[in-house]
């Protein structure tokens, strides 16, 4: 499991996001939730946490802006 | 030459709870653990019509596993049914092998309602115990059918062939509530293997349950516990509707008051048995 490219592979999906592993759930931290509302796009990102060998993929609410700094 | 309509789901459905009819009025008189869900309910009352209420027992094992309402919706079914019903305490949450929270944590939970349950048959001159294993549960993984086995529990919906989808459609059939009820596994379902079960992990979790469902959340819901962390598992329909701004601060503020510093919304939804598949147990 490699958070660093799953972030890319997010990214690449338009989702800007950090993501933190705990075994195979992945936790999303991200600006607006919103987006994920859609369909299609949960779908793909929850593909491209297949890929990266993560079962679970959640989405962390309020986590603020500070969710998105690593430090 | 005649030819004759194939049969439709509703068919095969009813054609299977005519065998599961019959395998009852052979048992003669049943008890059933009954925990007012989907399958024990209808099960109940299949018996009830093939024996008759005198022949029919359910007994209600209650514990702090199960949320309180359970419970109630239990009794009101069975009233509905027309059963006879005995409750009795189980404690699972004082054996050592159940709190440790292994993978085979269901096996020893029905050891301890089994055993609380054979001395009642035996009181009330009842010979045959049937629990609600449906022909689907035994496809998956249920450490608790082994237990059911040691103590000769029957499981007739299994033997049937019905499935969960069938027990559904035969239950709106007989005008039973809980066919469209949401299947309720026990709150220990919601904390992942290796961490204790306790008391108050339980009640954190079914708080956090009251709360969502209390602000209107319909259908599937399961609140899996990671320490710290909420994981809230939704239907599609209620993840869609959940994802949205002006909503999400009443489903975080819910979640903070149950005790959860932290919450996050699975965006695959509710799955049965989610925490077996993060933990490998079973494929995703």
């Amino acid at each position: 499991m490699s958070t660093a490219s799953f972030e890319q592979a997010l990214a690449a999906l338009g989702v800007g996001a950090r993501v933190e592993a705990r075994g195979g759930l992945a936790l999303l931290f991200v600006l607006d939730v919103v987006p994920l509302a859609d369909a299609p796009l949960r779908a793909c990102v929850l593909a491209a946490g297949v890929d990266h060998g993560f079962t679970h993929v959640a989405v962390e609410l309020d986590s603020g802006d500070a969710a998105l700094h690593r430090d | 030459m005649t030819s004759t309509a194939p049969k439709t789901e509703l068919d095969i459905a009813r054609d299977k709870e005519q065998t599961l009819a019959g395998a009852l009025r052979r048992a003669g008189r049943v008890l059933v653990g009954f925990s007012g869900g989907v399958d024990s309910a209808y099960l109940a009352c299949v018996a009830v019509d093939a024996l008759g209420a005198a022949n029919v027992l359910a007994v209600i094992g209650v514990s702090a596993s199960y949320p309180a309402e359970q419970w109630a919706t239990a009794r009101e079914v069975a009233r509905l049914i027309g059963l006879t019903v005995v409750e009795v305490r189980t404690d699972e949450l004082g054996d050592p092998n159940y709190t440790a929270n292994p993978a085979n944590r269901c096996y020893f939970c029905k050891t301890e309602l089994w055993s609380r349950l054979r001395p009642i048959a035996r009181a009330h001159g009842f010979d045959v115990i049937v629990d609600g294993t449906n022909a689907d549960d035994v496809a998956d993984y249920r450490p608790g059918a082994a237990a059911a086995r040691e103590h000769d529990v029957r499981s007739p919906l299994a033997a049937a062939g019905l499935t969960k989808r069938e027990i559904r459609e035969l239950s709106r059939g007989r005008g039973l509530p809980t066919w469209s009820q949401p299947s309720s596994p026990c709150l220990s379902s919601r904390i992942p293997y290796g961490t204790p079960v306790t008391t108050a992990r339980l009640a954190q979790v079914e708080s956090a349950e009251r709360a969502l469902r209390a602000l209107g959340i319909g259908g599937d819901l399961r609140v899996r516990h990671h320490g710290e962390l909420a994981r809230v598992e939704l239907s599609s329909d209620e993840l869609a509707r959940w994802l949205d701004a002006g909503r999400l601060a009443a489903l975080t503020g819910a979640l903070r008051q149950a005790g959860f510093a932290r919450v996050a919304l699975d965006l695959r939804g509710f799955r049965s048995g989610s925490l077996n598949i993060l933990e490998g147990i079973v494929a995703a």
